[in-house]
């Protein structure tokens, strides 16, 4: 009786107990900061699940761990730089529709940038050494310190502050909760994002071939479609989504540094872990979860916001080993 | 004695066959080599880069058991080189004073957390593929970077810990001359690390060649019909890293009684975590000797590398890309440890060995 009802009950439990978790640190402080923390959880949540979400298609269809993950979010972050510095007067101008033209415009030429730059890492580095988890992983995390070093030769190895578009600055104030404009512009974002990979995977011949190639690949190949031209385009793409998010996040944080990438590429694996390596939406729920715990903990005690992660991790994969939720979803 | 396994007539072989091969020899002359070194040599950097050759020739050879025998990849190898060196460095300087009470103390501890984190990570990572086991360490070891760092109050932060030894292998102790070489606490400590790291390499020699080794060796080959004939895997595994691990830590705790200070970029960073992956495969994967050559090639190109920059950039006045690039060591590196990956996968030591094989077997075709 009581394994059927926790049969039954046992997800809604589960996210019952996660929601009570996160109304918790509201003992420790202000309602107004936590809303503020919120959202800036739910913020960085969203850019970290365009990374990881990358990763996570990328290991699901061809079974590839990406080391160099974290370094096409830091190419990402430092093209939009780029676009901000040469295209200054509309990020300092002070009109809503050339903002939000520079930022589209950042998005665009990093996402294109990126990718190339992930066509190359594909055809150059990965397809040799197809099959083999161990030189994948040797392989691409000497990918990752090449193509770091080049963002230090290329941009110089200092940090670099990123310039924020004048009507992404200043905040709104609701029933005396001030909710800053740019976090939810990155909710926005990432919740758009979501729903296109999702639309391109459900609704389109190629999201349907994606799908039955993460499912079994070489069934795939039989019948007849070029899968290697599929992973080449899912690595090009995965690299541009992490991309994006290295350029959000970097607004965000109003900083660039070479190392950037190799932070967040921590975060992201933990996210695929927890959300299961694979799912689109796992990589969402997983994010949301590190990005808010992130910020709490950050809040209450900054030396342990990365820990808490890795303790969560770590229960994931004491409960449930292969993820929340399964691979191809 | 007529009835022995297959195993035991392979030993025994071995046994008859190894002080008439040509590899004892030189691995004996290796030996003889370093510990000559302070007389052949006797200038600092001359010590400095034999003893850091001989320190990361046998850290490599530790990763060795984890990469090469057991065929797990973990970015935390430097992270339990980095606990020893800590633990070292703390007990010794910060919170503790010199004396060889806190010293051994300092080993003690440090190999306790290991043991600790190593089972805990093995248990969490192994159970469900081994890739997870690279992605857990790379975290886990990311998280040891930035608590060192952000708790500044407890481990120094960037600026680390600086520290002097006890009694004898204080820098400043000095026993008169031996043969025209000053006996100083240097040169103690140097042979007291020689000693113990010829200690462990031979213990981890014996290890790979105990019943125990020729398992975790059959599980890299082929895990699931090891699990067929009966070895629990999961705990072989598990003996396996711990082992590494500890091995890792105490090099840790030697290095720090050699340089006099850890902080979070000498003892725990990416950069020497690349150091020990590029050793590796350049010595090759799955030799532990491998760990000597690698060591010794990478090292020198530590200590030389500014005199060939010098070098290119007179040759080249004008290419200011390729000054960048030649400044930039880790890219040179980066891009010889892709190279090393892709055409010379075996490395120094095993494409020597393949040569070796392959003359012996020739003349009988």
């Amino acid at each position: 009786m009581a394994q059927t009802i926790l049969k039954q009950w046992g997800s809604k439990l589960a996210i019952a107990g996660a929601i009570v978790l996160y109304l918790l640190p509201l003992l420790g402080m202000e309602f107004s900061t936590y809303m503020t923390l919120t959202i800036a959880g739910l913020a960085m949540g969203m850019m970290l699940f365009l990374v990881a979400s990358g990763l996570s298609i990328i290991f699901g269809l061809m079974d590839v761990i990406n080391f160099a993950h974290g370094v096409c979010f830091a190419y990402g972050a430092y093209v939009a730089f780029s676009v901000f510095k040469y295209l200054g007067a509309w990020v300092i101008a002070d009109s809503v529709f050339l903002n939000f033209g520079v930022f589209f415009v950042a998005i665009v030429a990093a996402f294109i940038v990126v990718a190339a730059v992930g066509i190359v890492m594909e055809r150059v580095l990965v397809r040799r050494v197809y099959g083999s988890h161990l030189f994948q992983i040797l392989i691409t995390f000497g990918g990752m310190v090449v193509l770091t070093e080049l963002i230090r030769i290329i941009w110089g190895p200092n940090d670099e502050v990123m310039p924020k578009p004048v009507s992404f600055a200043g905040n709104w104030n609701i029933f005396d909760i001030i909710i800053l404009k740019y976090p939810i512009y990155a909710i926005v974002l990432g919740l758009i994002v979501y729903a296109i990979i999702q639309l391109i995977l459900k609704k389109t011949k190629v999201g349907k071939i994606v799908r039955a190639g993460v499912e079994d690949p070489d069934m795939v190949q039989a019948m007849g479609h070029n899968i290697f031209l599929l992973f080449t385009g899912v690595f090009a793409v995965g690299a541009g989504l992490a991309a994006i998010g290295g350029l959000t996040m970097a607004i965000f944080n109003l900083q660039v540094y070479p190392d950037m990438g190799g932070a967040y590429l921590i975060f992201a694996f933990i996210i695929v872990i927890i959300g299961g390596l694979g799912s689109v939406t796992g990589s969402l729920v997983g994010a949301l979860i590190v990005g808010l715990s992130y910020n709490y903990v950050a809040y209450l005690l900054p030396p342990l916001a990365v820990g808490v992660n890795i303790l969560i991790m770590v229960i994931i994969l004491l409960i449930k080993p292969t993820g929340l939720f399964a691979a191809g979803k | 004695m007529a009835e022995q396994t297959p195993v035991q007539i392979f030993r025994r072989q071995e046994r008859q066959r190894q002080y008439r091969s040509g590899t004892f020899f030189l691995k004996l002359a290796v030996l003889l080599l370093f510990m000559l070194v302070p007389f052949l040599f006797p200038s600092f950097k001359a010590l400095d880069l034999a003893l850091k050759i001989m320190i990361f020739a046998v850290l490599v050879a530790s990763f060795d058991i984890l990469l090469g025998y057991t065929g797990i990849l973990s970015f935390g190898h430097v992270m339990f080189f980095g606990i020893g060196a800590y633990s070292v460095a703390m007990l010794i300087g910060k919170y503790g004073n010199p004396s060889y009470l806190n010293l051994v103390f300092g080993f003690i501890i440090a190999l306790g957390i290991t043991s600790a984190l190593a089972l805990v990570v093995s248990f969490l990572s192994l159970r469900v593929k081994a890739i997870f086991f690279a992605m857990v360490t790379l975290a886990i070891a990311e998280f040891a970077i930035i608590l060192a760092t952000m708790l500044s109050g407890f481990t120094g932060g960037e600026d680390g810990i600086i520290m002097s030894m006890p009694g004898i292998f204080k820098v400043s102790f000095n026993m008169g001359q031996v043969l025209g070489v000053e006996i100083t606490g240097r040169l103690i400590t140097y042979y007291f690390i020689l000693v113990v790291c010829l200690g462990l390499f031979l213990l981890m020699v014996r290890f790979i060649h105990s019943p125990l080794g020729r398992v975790i060796q059959a599980i890299r080959d082929n895990e699931p019909r090891a699990e067929a004939i009966g070895y629990k895997t999961f705990v072989v595994k598990s003996i396996s890293i711990c082992f590494g691990c500890l091995v890792s830590t105490i090099l840790g705790g030697l290095y720090v009684m050699w340089v006099g200070y850890a902080n979070p970029e000498s003892v725990l960073g990416i950069p020497i975590m690349l150091d020990v992956l590029l050793m590796e495969i350049v010595g090759g994967m799955g030799t532990l000797y491998g760990g000597l050559a690698g060591a010794a090639f990478l090292e020198f190109a530590h200590a030389f590398l500014p005199d060939l920059q010098n070098f290119a950039q007179s040759l080249f006045p004008n290419a200011s890309f390729l000054h960048a690039a030649l400044e930039r060591w880790l890219l040179i590196f980066g891009i010889l440890f892709i190279l090393v990956v892709f055409f010379f996968p075996k490395g120094i030591i095993g494409s020597v060995q393949d040569f070796i094989a392959r003359r012996k077997t020739a003349p009988s075709i």
